[in-house]
């Protein structure tokens, strides 16, 4: 294992367990109580809040701000992407020629993604006002390290420096707000269950309000 | 700002000793990334940026990042992190009270999924834990915990309105043993209002009373405790609402009725049904409905017949947030208003995306925002205006005033009913 890898995978290390802090904080909190009686169906209702509620078409934050919204979710395919592609950088696992290819695109259309939303993030004074510095670093040090990881897919000589910026991404990310990769699946699932246990999700289609 | 120490650090304690999942999770989940400011009738009706919903959170969030995080704690800056204040109370009495009125709508919108106005009621209860409670909005308060209703009607002035309703629904229904009971046992169903039906609006309560007497129904009402508001969920102080809770949770047990129903209140269906057992920490041992369902189910099951050509005018519906967006109420009103009127027509949006009409949260009770409840009003002006309909029919007490106010500022020449008092027009009695 090379210094760059280690320090990597330290970094890596320390950011599973911060956020495993986290997770298991929310598990000892429990799941929510509530002692009202029940309309509505729970499971289904969660499951519409992973599914149905994220339908663009039925989402104001999507369907009124469809280039934002789209660039968001670009965005966040290349940051999967590019944390999958670090553990098969990781352990040296080729990639074929033609999966690079497709992934370069990827990566190419997610770095400009995540620079327009930075971009707009300084240009808006909406957005101006709503942020803080944690907001730009956040967004900066994914994107830099989506570019890192497309340079990385041109040329493999650049790898320890890729690395480098992995370990800043993983020892950054449960300081600020990107914890919200933990957070959203656990604020998704309280809305569903909210929602659910009142019989207001899933919703019906307007065709079926009779 | 008050110097009580000791209030702050109360304060804080709802954040750094949360044992709650749910605000834990929303106070770490948002991005800022602000796309649930088209969501708000304040941001829509102003552009102005402090309204956006996500700067509200930020206020409490930012006040977690301080007291109950690493970073927060060690590099403030970094994350906006804020120390409880003059300043912030301030920023906090403006927005948290004075500029949202907990309709929910950006929880729906949000790109993540935070429950927006969840955390708005935690940093309420921080206001109401420190003092800082509008002073408007807590004398509400104080006149329920004081008297038994929020407006603070003697029994003997409730009764004698009853009295007089009881002898008009004779001569309508024209039958003499036709009546509005009062504190009787073991009925099928304890009736709730709210104080402003006995007040300024005995109509509502003669319409229900005829339908009652229409269904045949086993009913009554308290002269002790009627009062299904709970102004205490809007300021969050959850003691106050316990104690109002278990009045009337008290009282359905002394009356042994089997079902509380909830007059139309979109906040009141929701304090009593959704909240009050989470205040009182146990399940009711009782069924508890809004009239709304009610009246639905006496119409599915024909408890009442109705002619709809009684009703010719055309009718549009506001969905008020508390009962739809909130308490999953939303085909009921329809199915209603479709047998009760002939030409009954929806708003845009509607349903759990309306709009709300401005006077939820408390806003009808703080007087020293109105200017601005009826600048948010304008979103549902243009809803109703474009209806072109003549009757606006909302199965809410709240809302009823807020668009007779709306009628009044935007000349909309239109008339507001409660369901009730619509459905009552519809009746045939056999």
């Amino acid at each position: 294992m090379t210094y760059y890898q280690l320090i990597s995978l330290i970094a890596f290390l320390i950011c599973f367990l911060s956020l495993s802090y986290h997770f298991f904080r929310l598990v000892r909190l429990g799941l929510p109580k509530d002692y009202s009686r029940k309309t509505g169906n729970l499971k289904s209702a969660v499951t519409y809040s992973f599914t149905g509620a994220m339908n663009p078409l039925k989402k104001e934050s999507a369907y009124l701000h469809l280039p934002t919204y789209t660039a968001g979710i670009l965005y966040h395919t290349g940051t999967f992407i590019s944390i999958v592609l670090f553990f098969l950088f990781f352990f040296d696992i080729k990639l074929s020629y033609a999966l690079r290819l497709i992934l370069i695109c990827v990566m190419i259309v997610s770095g400009i993604s995540g620079i327009g939303i930075f971009i707009k993030r300084t240009m808006t004074k909406k957005l101006r006002l709503l942020s803080n510095p944690d907001d730009y670093i956040s967004n900066l040090i994914v994107t830099v390290f989506q570019i890192f990881t497309l340079i990385v897919l041109f040329q493999e000589s650049f790898i320890p420096y890729y690395f480098i910026c992995a370990a800043l991404l993983f020892l950054y990310l449960p300081l600020g707000k990107l914890k919200h990769s933990l957070y959203f699946f656990a604020a998704r699932y309280h809305l569903g269950f909210y929602y659910g246990w009142r019989r207001v999700w899933p919703v019906k289609s307007n065709k079926q309000i009779k | 700002m008050k110097d009580n120490n000791s209030q702050k650090h109360k304060a804080i304690k709802i954040l750094s000793e949360s044992k709650d999942n749910k605000l834990v999770t929303h106070l770490n989940s948002c991005v800022h990334c602000g796309l649930c400011a088209e969501s708000c009738i304040y941001y829509l009706t102003t552009k102005d940026e402090k309204f956006i919903p996500a700067r509200k959170v930020n206020l409490i969030s930012s006040l977690y990042q301080r007291y109950c995080t690493f970073t927060g704690k060690h590099f403030p800056f970094l994350t906006g992190a804020r120390n409880l204040n003059e300043e912030i109370i301030d920023e906090m009495v403006d927005q948290l009270f004075g500029a949202c009125t907990l309709c929910g709508r950006c929880n729906m919108h949000c790109s993540v999924g935070v429950d927006i106005s969840y955390v708005v009621r935690a940093g309420r209860k921080m206001l109401s834990e420190m003092g800082f409670v509008p002073a408007t909005l807590q004398s509400t308060v104080n006149a329920a915990i004081q008297t038994g209703n929020n407006m603070s009607i003697p029994v003997e002035e409730f009764t004698d309105t009853l009295s007089w309703l009881e002898e008009d629904l004779r001569d309508e229904v024209n039958d003499p043993h036709a009546s509005i009971p009062l504190n009787v046992q073991n009925t099928n169903i304890l009736y709730t209002l709210n104080p402003r039906e006995p007040k300024f609006f005995p109509l509502s309560i003669s319409a229900m009373a005829k339908i009652f007497y229409a269904a045949k129904e086993i009913w009554t009402l308290s002269t002790s405790m009627y009062d299904v508001t709970n102004y205490a969920y809007y300021t969050s102080n959850n003691n106050e609402a316990e104690v109002i809770a278990e009045r009337l949770y008290n009282e359905m047990l002394k009356l042994k009725a089997k079902r509380c129903v909830l007059a139309e209140c979109g906040h009141g269906s929701r304090a009593f049904r959704w909240e009050a057992p989470n205040y009182l920490r146990k399940s009711f041992p009782f069924e508890v409905i809004t009239s709304v369902e009610l009246l639905a189910e006496y119409i599915s099951k024909g408890r009442i017949k109705l002619d709809k050509n009684l009703n010719k005018e055309t009718i549009t519906l506001h969905d008020p947030c508390n009962l739809v967006r909130e308490g999953g109420i939303i085909e009921q009103q329809r199915y209603i208003l479709r047998n009760a009127a002939n030409n009954f027509i929806e708003m845009t949006p509607y349903g759990i995306d309306n709009f709300c009409c401005g006077g939820g949260g408390g806003q009808l009770s703080m007087s020293e925002y109105n200017e601005r409840r009826m600048k948010i009003a304008e979103i549902k002006t243009e809803q109703i205006r474009k209806t072109g309909a003549a009757i606006v029919a909302t199965p809410c007490h709240n809302c009823v005033d807020q668009l007779i106010q709306i009628d009044n500022k935007f000349k909309l020449g239109v008339k507001i009913k409660t369901l009730a008092e619509i459905v009552a027009d519809a009746i045939v009695l056999e």
